[in-house]
């Protein structure tokens, strides 16, 4: 029996290049929706991945899109991500959706807060334990993004922190020096965030934006 | 669900072998013309199926390869089973596995043992399961919530026997003054009713006789600004129902917001009688009136983790005659995240136990990520009599 049970885990092992399966969801959900979506009576909560929808040649289009590769943990084609619709009775309120994002300390979770355009409401770090970083959690640094759209984030490059185009991005203020590497990591969350928004939610309404280099 | 392209090959070629019944062997050749796979990539397939003892080799003219038991395709069909049913938007569904075996050495003697904690306990074992979570919604979005965990463990205390464990077994309904659950989960007690330790080596007080990890009833929950309020009433028998006049009422208030300010503030207190049980046997006591207070603390810095706990127990047992047994119970964790995506957990945990059944244990443990779905972690026990060394790998994956 002992060797039933462990040839069957070997069997499982071969599976494991699969890389899966680190979800983002709101850790108080009743809570968070309410504060981040002031008058909402609910919200509808949908698990959605990569894999399911499209494998691999959607998850390159991703990439694309982004402008960098997935990697790690945190970016697999497996990843439930978690959409919550938020509602005022049956009015469709806008969503919410949080990515995880290697950080300074490990991961850092990151949430956007979105009307039903597709438009930045605010932000909100979940998981963020570095003490250099807590500025981020202020609202003032959530208010930088307001307005924004991944049509702006299109045109910021992850990779170099560069922008080519209107500033809009680079012109948002990093609150704390010692937290570049938190600060960083936090623009691409969004830039991701809002491309994953688009490909489940928003049915790529930002698709005609994109220019790749 | 995405099955790698060597597991979906591997999986095929066991179904075809499991066809000839083992009867005879089945040549390689036959095996690529069927699959329609080639030659050259399923000698490399066949060559990880050996390593791992799935199927065996036999030479000569009439060589080729058969299943070395019919059993292992068995459980795998089952699990295959279960998985097909899994697509949705509304659930997640996770496959579980293990492998767990420790090393004691007690009384100047040395034992291999295929369990983390005690043998009759639920933790940690040889196992395979699943992990649901159903959520139901309507159209001014989620009202409920379906959580059902379960495994069924290699339990070398009931000779050699298969041991079907449940742990979240509850429904919980949505509603605006807060969320009602009814089932099998974690009562409204300390630091261990908001842990997640269903597939961890490192175990909190409610495994060492401080509470239950899971029990029978009802419960409610609310958050509030900055905290939360749970109430539960349960059973107070722990993994297995059993109605005999027990009961158990428990409560926790909290203050902070673990995710927004990086600490948690807690205060439990729980009174009823209760069953004494070790995992999913039931020990032959009347129920016990018990009483325990505790407060629990959580504060993350950085890279670290802090959790303290302190715990008073009060026991009334019917033999000898209403004899008060007291328990002082101070738990720390500190765990320090190293690596990227946090990979590397470190742990040192320590137990001191005051009162009438005093003792003290310190644990170490480690735990790395190796990919998202296989953990390998290790720990190392030691109390004022036995040393033990414990190793888990611990598979968990979404479909």
């Amino acid at each position: 029996m002992k060797q039933i049970f462990l040839t069957i885990l070997a069997v499982l092992a071969l599976g494991t290049s699969l890389f899966a399966a680190v979800g983002c969801d709101l850790n108080d959900p009743d809570k968070d929706v309410k504060r981040l979506f002031p008058g909402s009576t609910g919200y509808k909560t949908e698990y959605v991945s990569i894999s399911q929808k499209g494998g691999d040649s959607l998850l390159v289009k991703i990439e694309q899109r982004l402008g960098d590769k997935f990697q790690g943990l945190f970016e697999t084609g497996d990843v439930p991500y978690t959409m919550y619709r938020v509602f005022r009775k049956k009015e469709l309120l806008g969503y919410i959706h949080g990515v995880n994002q290697k950080g300074q300390y490990g991961g850092i979770q990151v949430f956007l807060v979105l009307d039903t355009a597709g438009v930045i409401k605010t932000l909100y770090f979940q998981k963020l334990t570095s003490k250099a970083a807590s500025n981020l959690r202020r609202p003032s640094f959530g208010k930088q993004f307001a307005g924004l759209t991944l049509q702006d984030f299109y045109k910021y490059d992850v990779v170099s922190g560069k922008e080519n185009g209107a500033d809009r991005i680079t012109a948002i203020k990093n609150p704390s020096a010692e937290a570049a590497s938190d600060f960083m990591a936090a623009l691409r969350a969004v830039k991701k965030n809002l491309i994953l928004v688009d490909e489940f939610l928003l049915g790529n309404r930002y698709l005609k934006y994109y220019r790749p280099n | 669900m995405k099955i790698s392209t060597r597991s979906r090959y591997g999986l095929r070629l066991m179904i075809q072998l499991a066809g000839s019944n083992g009867k005879r062997l089945v040549p390689l050749r036959e095996i690529a013309e069927t699959q329609q796979i080639s030659g050259k990539y399923l000698s490399r397939l066949v060559i990880q199926l050996r390593r791992n003892r799935l199927i065996r080799a036999g030479r000569g003219t009439n060589g080729g390869y058969t299943l070395t038991s019919k059993h292992v395709l068995i459980a795998f069909l089952i699990l295959g089973g279960l998985t097909a049913t899994s697509y949705g938007s509304s659930r997640l569904f996770y496959l579980e596995a293990q492998a767990v075996a420790s090393y004691a050495n007690s009384a100047g003697e040395n034992e291999i043992f295929w369990y983390s904690m005690m043998p009759g306990d639920p933790m940690q074992k040889p196992s395979i399961g699943f992990d649901l979570l159903q959520r139901f919604s309507g159209e001014g979005g989620d009202w409920g919530i379906l959580a059902i965990q379960a495994r069924v463990s290699y339990d070398t205390s009931r000779r050699y026997d298969l041991e079907p464990q449940l742990y979240n077994a509850y429904f919980k309904l949505k509603t605006g003054p807060g969320d009602f659950w009814l089932g099998h989960n974690k009562p409204s007690f300390g630091f261990s009713s908001y842990l997640d330790n269903h597939g961890t080596l490192l175990q909190p007080l409610s495994m060492y006789g401080f509470g239950y990890d899971r029990d029978w009833g009802a419960g409610y929950y609310r958050d509030f600004e900055s905290g939360n309020l749970a109430l539960s009433a349960t059973t107070g028998s722990g993994m297995p129902l059993y109605l005999r006049g027990n009961y158990m009422l428990s409560g926790r208030v909290s203050k902070g917001d673990l995710n927004q300010q990086n600490y948690n503030l807690g205060l439990s207190a729980s009174s009823g009688k209760n069953l004494e049980a070790m995992g999913y046997h039931l020990m032959p006591m009347d129920p016990t009136p018990t009483a325990m207070i505790g407060t629990d603390a959580i504060l993350l810095s950085n890279r670290w983790e802090n959790r303290l706990e302190f715990i008073w127990s009060r026991k009334t047992w019917n033999y000898p005659q209403n004899q008060y047994v007291s328990d002082y119970v101070i738990f720390h964790r500190l765990t320090a995240n190293l690596l990227d995506e946090n990979r590397l957990k470190l742990e040192v945990q320590n137990r001191w136990m005051l009162g009438e059944w005093g003792n003290g244990m310190l644990t170490l443990a480690g735990s790395y990520q190796i990919t998202a779905d296989l953990a390998l972690r290790s720990m190392v026990e030691i109390d004022d009599e036995n040393t033990r060394v414990i190793a888990q790998l611990y598979w968990y994956h979404k479909i």
